[in-house]
């Protein structure tokens, strides 16, 4: 007999200790819970259950809506040459050299290189929009441009994850006649739903988003594709709505970081063997190191183009360099379909966690380009919105 | 003697009690008071936006609660004080933000750290008296 209750209330429990620890210390719930997931699976035999898998895979889909919807497309749409040029090269570079440096130098298959390079492709927007909030250039142009541009670097990614390992059948043509439809109709159909219905205590906007993700991510999954492309793709078209629906968004974020979430980064941890770790420690160091060169190679001469300053290039391509949702949600990809070894995944893993404090660390420290605006002019902006 | 005196304000009880002291400083001189408070709290590394732009609405309540206690307290000391949210790392936005403003005193509250702590990193208090452009008034 399988002791349900029992299993749940080790993982609420390691989910509480890591929201604990998150706000004593500071750094996000999410890479909390990630490295309390590592403890649990290493030394509390955490155990994986075909319902934890569930909630822990919704959750992956819930982090990707909400990355999407938190788009603004105002700025994509007034930088769009220096935001689409950034974003792409910051995905096409590192997704290149990664996957060229697993397949050539450490000896990796072919798909186990392309999780690889889909998995150090990414760029974190919320670790850099943390560090833009904190310095206050989220409210100028450079830190737009920014954010926006590190978008379209998840998209990217989140489009090699879901068409690089699809079935090129009829579930990819009924795929993607589904997701285009959904996306044309959902900016027309969603405000006459939610005006009609209302915001009501039983949720009927909520439930019919996840209707709509829901039945993408059943067709996706048909097509051998990744649910988490059209939940990204439905968010990104539905961003206006709810960057003017604010109530929506914080129910769907409570929704979400109450019971879902933490099954996705505690899982995500808990398959990180601590031995394999141990056992690759040059090889996650090289992984890094290519992720962040190969990021210089595609952002920083751009930075060039565009009339950045020295200090600035370097601190936008430091920050470009960072990744921890949309990296761990491709290596976890990987290893749930087989294209990578367990190995491999703690190795992957543990590059992009690093990944997330390291250049971040470096940027903050030795290249903040200290241009940050007069708080008169942050209340202005503020004012005008 | 002071013509324009900045307090920092975290909402504990050395920042209250700094306020009170800059108060009657500003009363007694009839200086300019304006106070500080700076949002450090946010989570790095975060998974979404939404953790970030929620923390910081969370902060955002937080000092507008205590800087609405605090300028209360002032008014019924006849003083108007200026109040400005900052965010940032605690020590550096007050010490730019003085800079920049040309503050002739700064009072702040004393906050312990523990022995260790104090002695590796140096305690806010302590980093703050270093570094400020002006004289610093420390209140215990």
């Amino acid at each position: 007999m399988e002791l349900t209750w029992e299993i749940a209330a080790v993982w609420i429990g390691l989910a509480l200790a890591a929201t604990l620890i998150s706000i004593r210390i500071g750094v996000s719930v999410a890479l909390v819970e990630i490295v309390v997931g590592t403890v649990g699976g290493n030394l509390l035999d955490l155990r994986l259950t075909p319902w934890i898998n569930f909630l822990a895979g919704f959750g992956s889909i819930m982090l990707t809506f909400l990355a999407g919807a938190e788009i603004d497309l105002q700025v994509m749409k007034a930088k769009w040459r220096e935001t689409l040029s950034i974003g792409f090269a910051s995905f096409l570079m590192p997704f290149l050299g990664a996957g060229a440096f697993a397949y050539w130098v450490a000896g990796w298959s072919v798909e186990a290189s392309q999780i690889a390079g889909i998995a150090l492709s990414t760029t974190s927007v919320a670790v850099v929009y943390a560090v833009m909030v904190e310095r206050g250039y989220n409210e100028t142009e450079f830190g737009q441009m920014i954010l926006a541009a590190c978008f379209i670097t998840d998209l990217g990614t989140v489009l090699a994850l879901g068409f690089l390992f699809a079935d090129y059948d009829w579930h990819m043509v009924a795929f993607g006649v589904g997701t285009g439809l959904a996306l044309w109709l959902l900016p027309r159909v969603t405000p006459w739903f939610f005006s009609k219905v209302g915001s009501r205590i039983s949720e009927p906007e909520t439930k019919f988003l996840l209707l709509v993700l829901f039945t993408l991510g059943g067709l996706a999954q048909a097509a051998k594709s990744e649910a988490v492309l059209p939940a990204y793709l439905v968010g990104m078209v539905l961003a206006p709505l709810f960057l003017a629906n604010k109530t929506l968004a914080q129910r769907m974020r409570a929704i979400a970081f109450t019971i879902l979430t933490p099954f996705y980064f505690l899982k995500a941890g808990a398959l990180v063997g601590w031995g394999a770790i141990l056992n690759s420690v040059g090889l996650i160091g090289i992984f890094l190191g290519v992720k962040v060169v190969a990021k210089f190679v595609g952002v920083w001469p751009l930075t060039h183009a565009f009339r950045f300053g020295q200090r600035e290039g370097m601190y936008l391509t430091l920050l470009m360099s960072t990744g921890l949702t949309f990296g761990t949600i491709s290596a976890l990809y990987g290893l749930s379909n087989r294209y990578i070894t367990e190995e491999q995944y703690a190795v992957l893993v543990t590059a992009v966690i690093l990944s997330a404090v390291v250049p971040t660390l470096i940027a903050e420290r030795w290249f903040d380009p200290g241009s940050r605006p007069g708080e008169e002019i942050l209340t202005r902006r503020r004012s005008d919105r | 003697m002071w013509r324009k005196i900045l307090v920092g304000h975290d909402g504990s009880e050395g920042a209250k009690k700094a306020l009170s002291v800059a108060v009657s400083l500003a009363s007694q001189f009839g200086a300019e008071l304006h106070s500080i408070s700076v949002e450090e709290k946010l989570p790095h590394y975060a998974a979404t936006v939404g953790e970030v732009l929620e923390s910081k609405q969370e902060a955002a309540d937080y000092f507008r609660k205590i800087t609405a206690e605090a300028q209360q307290s002032a008014r019924a000391s006849g003083v108007t004080m200026h109040s400005h949210v900052m965010p940032g790392h605690e020590v550096e936005t007050i010490v730019t933000f003085a800079k920049d403003h040309g503050f002739d005193l700064l009072v702040i509250g004393f906050m312990g750290h523990s022995k260790i702590f104090g002695r590796i990193w140096g305690s806010t208090s302590q980093n703050l008296t270093k570094l400020s452009p002006c004289t610093v008034l420390v209140v215990k």
